[in-house]
């Protein structure tokens, strides 16, 4: 491992993406909306833990992900429902219901917990996922920030269009600090805003991976290496292999 | 948006590709090269990611090759956030539903369609 991202990379990795992992992985460290850095940080390492979990290996391979049963390989640091949250979103995100949402929260983790470690799963996926596509080593995970959560629930969160709560851009109120570009920010961008620290921290450094929101819909642009269907096209078929119907 | 972007491009696209893997049907530039590159990476097989990656190298060069896993890299997030949290597909086509698109790129098949609906 690493403490610079893309250290031992044979790539000269544009320095907005070093970085964005070096940000991100700094906010990690940091407490959180409803958890601790260290209990964050523990997070990050139950994310790398489930891509080693053979009983999430049987599940992926299984026809129905209810086929089978049995106990994740964990690292022992976290609740069981915290575990089954992390290893499923990990190893087998296509096959999720609300169902099973459902059961994780009934198992002691609160909306707001859900939501938080979600969006720690998909930051550690995204830079975890580029570091190793570049052929550099994981990032050390960095120490723990002491510090509380600040343990802000925006009024506007609601269940409605999806599982878990979301602040629509009409129910944002100023306590929520900046959550959308623009109102008609798409789902998958409202989909951590019941945590709007994570959902700022999220798309910070997800922007510099894709695109930022400003040029999105600009389909006649590029501002990367790469032509917009070209993106399009490996975006669409990474999609598809991991059967998101969004 | 990607049908967006090809039109707008001028490409051809065979949105069954999405999900059956590449066919002539589709016309990108590089797009062979790409998505076994984006195919090696979602696979996370070393030997198979080394070989996808030196092919892109050797056709785009350092930056394309950065932007590539950069991308793929991207929806390895976007995807989590978007079945677990259980945001609606029936918004993915620029806020719209566009069942003809699920059904002409075989996205009715999913899991999340077929069982939970």
């Amino acid at each position: 491992m690493s403490s610079i991202p893309f250290e031992n990379s044979g790539f000269e990795v544009r320095q907005n993406l070093i970085d964005a992992h070096t940000e991100a992985w700094s906010r990690i460290a940091s407490p959180g909306t409803w958890l601790t850095g260290e209990r964050r940080l523990a997070v990050a390492a139950e994310i790398r833990q489930a891509l080693k979990c053979d009983f999430c290996a049987e599940i992926k391979d299984a026809l129905s992900p209810n086929a089978v049963s049995g106990t994740h390989t964990a690292t022992g640091n976290l609740s069981d429902a915290e575990v089954e949250l992390i290893h499923r979103v990990v190893s087998d995100p296509g096959r999720l219901s609300q169902p099973w949402s459902q059961e994780v929260l009934a198992g002691g983790l609160s909306e707001g917990e859900y939501v938080e470690i979600v969006g720690l799963i998909a930051s550690v996926m995204i830079m975890d996922t580029c570091t190793m596509a570049l052929d550099a080593v994981d990032t050390d995970l960095p120490d723990a920030e002491a510090g509380e959560p600040t343990r802000y629930l925006p009024p506007g969160a609601k269940v409605q269009a999806a599982w878990l709560p979301i602040v629509e851009p009409e129910d944002v109120v100023e306590a929520d600090g900046p959550v959308y570009p623009s109102p008609k920010a798409g789902y998958i961008y409202r989909g951590l805003s019941m945590v709007p620290e994570s959902m700022r921290n999220y798309w910070a450094m997800a922007n510099e991976h894709y695109l930022p929101g400003e040029v999105i819909y600009q389909f006649d642009k590029s501002i990367r290496a790469l032509e917009r269907p070209q993106m399009e096209l490996m975006a669409a078929r990474v999609s598809a292999l991991h059967q998101c119907a969004y | 948006m990607l049908r967006e972007s090809t039109q707008i491009a001028d490409n051809e696209v065979n949105l069954k590709d999405v999900t059956a893997g590449l066919s002539d049907g589709t016309q990108i530039p590089n797009a062979e090269v790409l998505v076994n590159f984006a195919e090696a990476i979602v696979s996370r097989d070393s030997t198979r990611i080394a070989e996808a990656r030196q092919v892109v190298a050797d056709t785009l060069g350092n930056d394309a090759t950065v932007d590539a896993a950069a991308v793929v890299s991207a929806f390895h997030g976007f995807v989590r956030i978007a079945d677990s949290i259980g945001i609606p597909y029936t918004t993915a086509v620029l806020g719209q539903d566009a069942p003809e698109i699920r059904e002409e790129a075989g996205i009715n098949d999913f899991y999340r369609i077929q069982e939970t609906g």
